[in-house]
């Protein structure tokens, strides 16, 4: 029963990094740093700049190597026998300027081991779906920035990945580029692929991501779930918005103060009182209770929190 | 993800290194085999070779064209004291009166007479009569110097044959000397001319295999650099591991080279026979069979030489204009050997030409030169060379691979002199 449970959860991770180490001259540059990401995942790579994300992706894609610790892909060891599985987009990307657009696309199709007619059919048909139906014998130096960006995007799903790993993928896209490429991102967790995002917009971490790994100095500081890190960050207070609802403390044994605003109320909880504690109480009064949420503060300041040290990262690091 | 790794992954990552090195290869050559560049280079040198021939045959072909053929005819207008109808005179020589040749000039038939007056032999000049002005061309100038000696020897014959000089010795003043080239062991002779194109031909022919060499290392050291600056080579990375990746690009590019050459090689074996019909020695040349196949040999390996070193110079360089400084270090180097050229062509014993053939970066030119200049092929030089050309390529291609792997993603940044060296020397 242990072992089928441990295959099962081999199976469901795409990619698992145990304690890992690299070093560039004197600089360690990623210490330690763990983490998984599973199947049907979209896993949010968050760290300030120099953290150490584009090492670790590279690791991950065996373009360099680790100095110490295992990474293993899609059930091995990283490789070229598995790199046909993976998509890839970096964040210093681009595409060869004088040749037409789809043949680019159906030389990284061709890599990733498809077929070359199959692959400029695939070709044809993402660049058709992203609006450069017209475009496709343009040369890259012809596109504007949008339309190489979504050319790009597609260059990653090419073949299908059962790992995406796309570092800052919305950047410098309008609103509708942008929302037409998280709807690519989307449908491929959808269909069952693994995807790591980059991104320094901690706005579409926290709509798009199952899970964030924040790291920082090449060490994880943050690793999650939304709601979780939020909660962990949130002070331990609840706010409601309904009528009737009583304001006294001593009416709550979960809480300790009660700060009434603008309509809304707060409840800051007692130590070991959950929010889940308060809710149930508030269920018992004759209170109508129209919004209850945590009061947490958004990604943007557990993020600045977590990287100037907050100790309440530790929680869920 | 523990343990070694699995047999079925060796042999997935065996195949797959293939595929990709082959992908790679396959699409870089016929990407640089289309390039309008690449099309006019190889174009360009057997057009020169036609464009040769067909001056050469202008130029000879002053006399095959008008009314005048075969052996330059002269027309000789006869007003002195001797009589030159009583010399026997090759066909090409005829005797007219002053308005038959006339008539014939103001025909067409004829480019100019000449007009020998009554006082010769006592005065040497003799008249060139034209029919006007009109183009001059080198052909004109190669048949007036035709005729003139014909003239010049009609005239001594009409001198000599009078006074009683028998017709024999006539022949010989016209005609001193005939010389043969023989060699001791009755060889086939070697003409002067052969001899002079002998010399010049290696020195050309080296100088062209370095070139190409240079040229293909170039389209890779250009393909190299193209996807830095592109950035497209982290994408390439994330699917073809930096071995297979480098691998491909060698081979793809050393292909379209090589395509270069053959047809060049191609276009010299069927121009050189043509050429030397018209331009003295060069038709003596052989070149014999060994002698291509070493040439190939030695192209590929120099190729192969300069190739890995250039794909190294590509990771390294922050641009493409760095990239081309870099590499014009190692073109001055290549061709040491023609710098030494002298010393090859007086004593291909030296020491010094030894020491050029071993060095792997001056092996492949100075071979080429002592192939074309050494009359039997120098087996223990060639092997010699061979093997420690054969040993710079696979060093120099392991260990610019590990430098393509530690540099490629540094853009625009020239990585320090101790991460190259650490790179070289780094296991993995």
């Amino acid at each position: 029963m242990t072992s089928t449970v441990a295959t099962s959860a081999a199976v469901d991770q795409a990619v698992v990094v145990d304690d890992i180490w690299k070093r560039f001259g004197r600089v360690d540059v990623v210490q330690g740093l763990s983490f998984e990401v599973r199947r049907g995942e979209l896993l949010g790579f968050l760290g300030p700049n120099g953290a150490g994300k584009t090492t670790t992706m590279r690791m991950i894609l065996d373009i360099i190597r680790p100095d110490r610790g295992r990474i293993s892909v899609l059930g091995g060891e990283p490789g070229v026998a598995r790199q046909s599985r993976i998509g890839y987009l970096p964040e210093d990307r681009g595409l060869y300027r004088d040749v037409p657009v789809v043949d680019t696309l159906t030389y990284f199709g061709a890599l990733r081991g498809m077929r070359l007619s199959e692959s400029r059919a695939r070709a044809t048909e993402l660049l058709e779906q992203v609006g450069l139906g017209d475009s496709l014998r343009k040369k890259a130096a012809e596109l504007s920035r949008g339309m190489h960006q979504k050319a790009q995007l597609m260059a990653t799903v090419m073949n299908e990945p059962d790992l995406l790993i796309v570092d800052e993928p919305f950047q410098g896209l309008d609103p509708v580029n942008a929302e037409l490429l998280k709807g690519v991102l989307l449908s491929q967790r959808e269909r069952g692929a693994a995807v790591v995002m980059s991104t320094h917009d901690m706005g579409d971490a926290q709509t798009l991501c199952d899970r964030i790994l924040l790291i920082d100095g090449g060490r994880r500081v943050l690793y999650g779930t939304v709601p979780d890190i939020r909660r962990a960050f949130s002070d331990g207070a609840v706010e409601v918005i309904g009528q009737g609802v009583p304001t006294d403390a001593t009416l709550y044994r979960s809480v300790s103060h009660i700060s009434p605003m603008d309509g809304r109320i707060r409840f800051l909880l007692r130590d070991g009182a959950t929010a889940q504690d308060l809710f149930r109480e508030l269920a018992a009064t004759d209170a109508i209770v129209e919004r209850f949420s945590l009061d947490a503060p958004d990604l943007s300041e557990v993020f600045l929190r977590a990287v100037a040290g907050d100790p309440r990262a530790a929680a869920v690091a | 993800m523990s343990g070694p790794m699995p047999a079925t992954d060796h042999a997935a990552e065996g195949a797959g290194f293939l595929r990709l090195a082959t992908i790679v290869a396959r699409r870089d050559y016929l990407r640089t085999v289309r390039r309008r560049g690449y099309i006019f280079g190889t174009l360009l040198l057997p057009i020169g070779f036609l464009a040769l021939f067909g001056l050469s045959a202008v130029l000879g072909g002053g006399t095959t064209t008008g009314p005048i053929t075969g052996t330059s005819p002269i027309v000789i207008v006869d007003a002195s004291s001797v009589d030159l109808s009583t010399v026997e005179t090759p066909g090409a020589v005829r005797i007219m009166s002053e308005a038959e040749a006339e008539a014939a000039l103001r025909a067409g038939e004829i480019h100019e007479f000449y007009r020998v007056p009554a006082t010769w032999p006592t005065q040497p000049d003799v008249e060139r009569v034209t029919g006007g002005s009109s183009a001059f061309s080198l052909g004109d100038a190669q048949r007036r110097e035709e005729q003139t000696q014909l003239l010049a020897a009609t005239l001594r014959a009409g001198l000599l044959l009078p006074a009683g000089v028998p017709p024999e010795t006539v022949t010989r003043v016209i005609v001193p000397v005939r010389i043969q080239a023989v060699t001791l062991d009755d060889a086939a002779a070697t003409s002067d001319a052969a001899m002079v194109a002998s010399a010049i031909v290696p020195f050309a022919f080296t100088l062209l295999f370095v070139m190409s060499i240079f040229i293909t290392s170039g389209y890779l050291l250009q393909s190299v650099t193209e996807e830095k600056e592109n950035r497209v080579v982290e994408i390439l990375l994330s699917s073809v591991p930096s071995l297979p990746l480098m691998a491909g690009k060698i081979i793809g590019l050393g292909a379209a080279g090589l395509t270069q050459v053959l047809i060049w090689i191609a276009a010299a074996l069927v121009a050189l026979p043509l050429i030397g019909s018209q331009v003295g020695g060069l038709g003596d040349l052989a070149i014999s069979p060994a002698m291509i196949i070493l040439a190939v040999v030695y192209f590929v390996l120099g190729y192969l030489a300069f190739g890995a070193v250039f794909a190294a110079i590509g990771a390294i360089a922050p641009g493409n204009r760095e990239a081309q400084q870099y590499s014009g270090f190692f073109g001055f180097v290549a061709v040491i050997p023609i710098i030494f050229s002298s010393l090859f062509l007086t004593d291909l014993q030296s020491p010094v030409v030894t020491v050029l053939a071993i060095i792997p970066v001056t092996a492949t030119a100075a071979m080429l030169m002592i192939l074309a200049l050494s009359p039997t092929v120098p087996v223990g030089l060639v092997v010699l060379s061979l093997v420690s050309l054969t040993v710079f390529v696979v060093l120099a291609t392991i260990a610019s691979a590990r430098v393509f792997r530690a540099t490629l993603l540094l853009y625009g940044v020239r990585p320090s002199i101790g991460r190259i060296v650490s790179a070289i020397l780094a296991r993995d």
